[in-house]
């Protein structure tokens, strides 16, 4: 939907028109588009949706199992111990969350900065940003222990009559986190009401009209609905991009505003922003190669989409990569004795080698992952490749948590004294509750391909046939 | 809608700039209280039909304000005011770390009541039996909905065909 000026007609950027391709295949037509993005919701769903399925779904099961022993043992389940107390489910919940981010990257900043290929993968993206935060979401709430109680975090007139504590950073957190996610699901909702009044009118079957009907509220269409409707989309994703950004800041001020070594540093909102992006965007592209792939949508997730995404994939992985050296420098340029500490102690351990140190694999990992192997995409061959750009962004993946992880869990491990040094083991039950969570993510977001139009209809519809980089145009008589 | 439906002609458009073409001719005809239905937002549509700019970011800068103003008052009130608790030595009132929240509270404030003002604004709501006009305006096809009122339907028909439209259809909206 992006808006444009009238009078940016085609005459007036010939140039740029030769210069740019379209952002889709010159012969489509607007009924194609609705064909074939509504299509699929008729179609029963084909062997690798079922088997994608079956694993998210046992996935999840070993996940729920896992965290249900948890409420009948306890919290001594995982490897908590002093003197690390925050877990791998607090680097599940920023790794979660960072994911995130870069669906309101592409639906909210890209919508500000007019960039019309964004209209083939916002939905999807923004899909995965709900997702996202709700595997995020549950992480704090085992967290705590006695999830019964989580209730707790939030403000509410009780009969002690004490409220929460609104200095403290997790209560800042509680709110970003609870706020990101209710805008993110009105947004994305938003976006879909003219699309789903499109399935609506285009679906076989009463009850399945019925449904959409449902949920399309009753939308016609009507110039005037769409005036409202672009003003208030357009203020949605005014008020979602500095919300964003803010997310992971109070995630990172988390860590940040506390004194120990390690996490005390300036630097972490905007590292954590850009590992986020970054992040985000490994999972869209590893979402989006199977979709596409699945559902035949190669005409609308083009290459030039992809590699658009492998682009802003390789920036954040430089930005990441610059936090990281000044991380490094900064524990060696403070003087600090306990940032020193932390650092050497952490990667090189006692015979002062770099990566022998007990966390050493984990910063090692972080750094390939995250630095050296997202370089291969300055290469325009590799970038463009769907194998290629697939095997990179699970790589990014596995580098982020291993960030996160890093940063969370060895800072934890070389605190002030020596009696608080120590080092973190995950149990099975560690791992079972992250691969429970990525059970929940990809069943969430199979469902959703399942049940609702994956590409937004009427953004694709209103660029159709118009050059990548150019302010919007009417379209001329175009789709005869 | 509770009003009493009125009678109209409905045309069919094959594209955005025959509808643009249609409303700007209508409207020089002096015929009022036209709408255009489409599957897609068509720019220059609104200022052809003579659509006021809409005033959604006027109110959702004071939706921010509202709650960004609340949700600070609030912190106020519960950390200085009613029952102070020394946390670390923090002072009760302490604007930098109460900014977060009042953020928050104003981007959540923004984000909800936005949401419902469109849905008022555009009367919208769940409605599973829904009937289109057309289901083909939800797909290809660019709608331009007349009222005919008391000379009838007769003369409008004659003008949208004249203005190459593809089907023109009597109704009651």
């Amino acid at each position: 939907m992006s808006q444009g000026h009238p009078e940016n007609t085609a005459q007036q950027h010939p140039m740029a028109l030769e210069a740019t391709p379209p952002i889709y295949r010159a012969d489509m037509t607007l009924t194609q588009v609705t064909r074939d993005i509504v299509a699929p919701l008729d179609r029963r769903p084909n062997g690798w949706w079922w088997f994608g399925f079956l694993i998210s779904i046992t996935l999840l099961a070993i996940g729920a199992s896992a965290v249900v022993y948890q409420f009948r043992e306890g919290l001594g389940i995982l490897g908590l111990t002093y003197p690390e107390m925050w877990g791998t489910y607090i680097v599940d919940f920023v790794f979660w969350i960072g994911i995130g981010h870069a669906g309101t990257l592409i639906s909210a900043i890209l919508f500000l900065f007019r960039q019309r290929w964004r209209t083939a993968i916002n939905r999807a993206a923004e899909a995965m940003t709900i997702f996202a935060v709700v595997c995020a979401g549950l992480f704090p709430l085992l967290h705590v222990g006695r999830t019964l109680l989580a209730y707790w975090l939030i403000p509410y007139p009780n009969f002690r009559q004490l409220w929460v504590n609104f200095r403290s950073p997790l209560i800042w957190d509680v709110f970003a986190v609870s706020t990101y996610a209710t805008v993110s699901l009105l947004f994305w909702y938003l976006g879909m009401v003219p699309d789903l009044a499109t399935v609506r009118d285009h679906k076989p079957g009463k009850w399945a009209r019925r449904v959409y009907g449902f949920f399309a509220m009753n939308w016609r269409g009507t110039a005037r609905d769409w005036h409202h409707y672009e003003s208030a989309y357009g203020m949605l994703a005014a008020i979602a991009t500095p919300l964003v950004l803010s997310v992971h800041s109070n995630v990172s001020m988390d860590f940040a505003t506390s004194t120990a070594p390690g996490w005390h540093s300036t630097i972490f909102p905007p590292y954590f922003v850009a590992g986020a992006i970054f992040s985000g965007f490994a999972m869209v592209i590893t979402l989006m190669v199977i979709v596409r792939k699945i559902y035949d949508l190669e005409d609308y997730l083009t290459v030039d989409h992809m590699e658009m995404m492998c682009k802003i994939m390789l920036v954040t992985s430089l930005i990441v990569a610059y936090a990281y050296a000044t991380e490094m420098f900064n524990a060696w340029y403070t003087s600090d004795i306990y940032e020193r500490n932390r650092f050497y102690g952490v990667h090189f351990g006692l015979t002062w080698t770099f990566f022998t140190g007990p966390y050493a694999y984990a910063a090692a990992l972080m750094v390939i992952c995250n630095v050296l192997t997202p370089q291969l995409l300055w290469i325009r061959r590799l970038r463009r490749s769907m194998p290629v750009m697939f095997v990179i962004s699970l790589i990014a993946n596995l580098g982020m948590w291993f960030e996160r992880y890093t940063i969370i869990v060895s800072s934890q491990a070389r605190q002030f004294l020596p009696s608080s040094f120590g080092y973190y083991r995950p149990t099975r039950f560690d791992y079972a509750v992250l691969a429970g969570s990525f059970g929940l993510f990809f069943t969430l977001f199979l469902l959703f391909v399942r049940f609702v139009p994956v590409i937004a209809v009427a953004e694709v519809k209103a660029v159709l046939r118009q050059p990548v980089g150019e302010p919007a145009a009417v379209m001329e008589e175009s789709h005869a | 809608m509770p009003k009493a439906k009125q009678p109209a002609v409905m045309a069919l458009f094959r594209t955005p700039q025959a509808l643009l073409d249609a409303v700007r001719t209508v409207r020089e005809r002096g015929y009022r209280g036209i709408d255009a239905l489409t599957p897609y937002p068509v720019h220059g549509l609104p200022e052809a039909l003579g659509l006021k700019v809409s005033w959604m970011p006027r109110i959702t800068k004071t939706f921010f304000f509202v709650g960004a103003g609340l949700g600070f008052y609030f912190e106020y009130w519960a950390m200085a005011v009613t029952w102070p608790i020394n946390v670390a030595g923090k002072p009760y009132f302490s604007i930098p770390a109460f900014m977060p929240v009042t953020f928050e509270c104003g981007i959540l404030t923004t984000g909800i009541l936005t949401f419902l003002t469109l849905f008022a604004a555009d009367r919208l709501r769940p409605k599973p039996s829904f009937k289109a006009l057309d289901p083909r305006i939800t797909n290809d096809r660019f709608a331009l909905l007349i009222p005919t009122g008391f000379e009838g339907p007769a003369p409008a028909t004659r003008l949208l065909e004249e203005m190459g439209a593809l089907e023109v259809r009597e109704l009651h909206v």
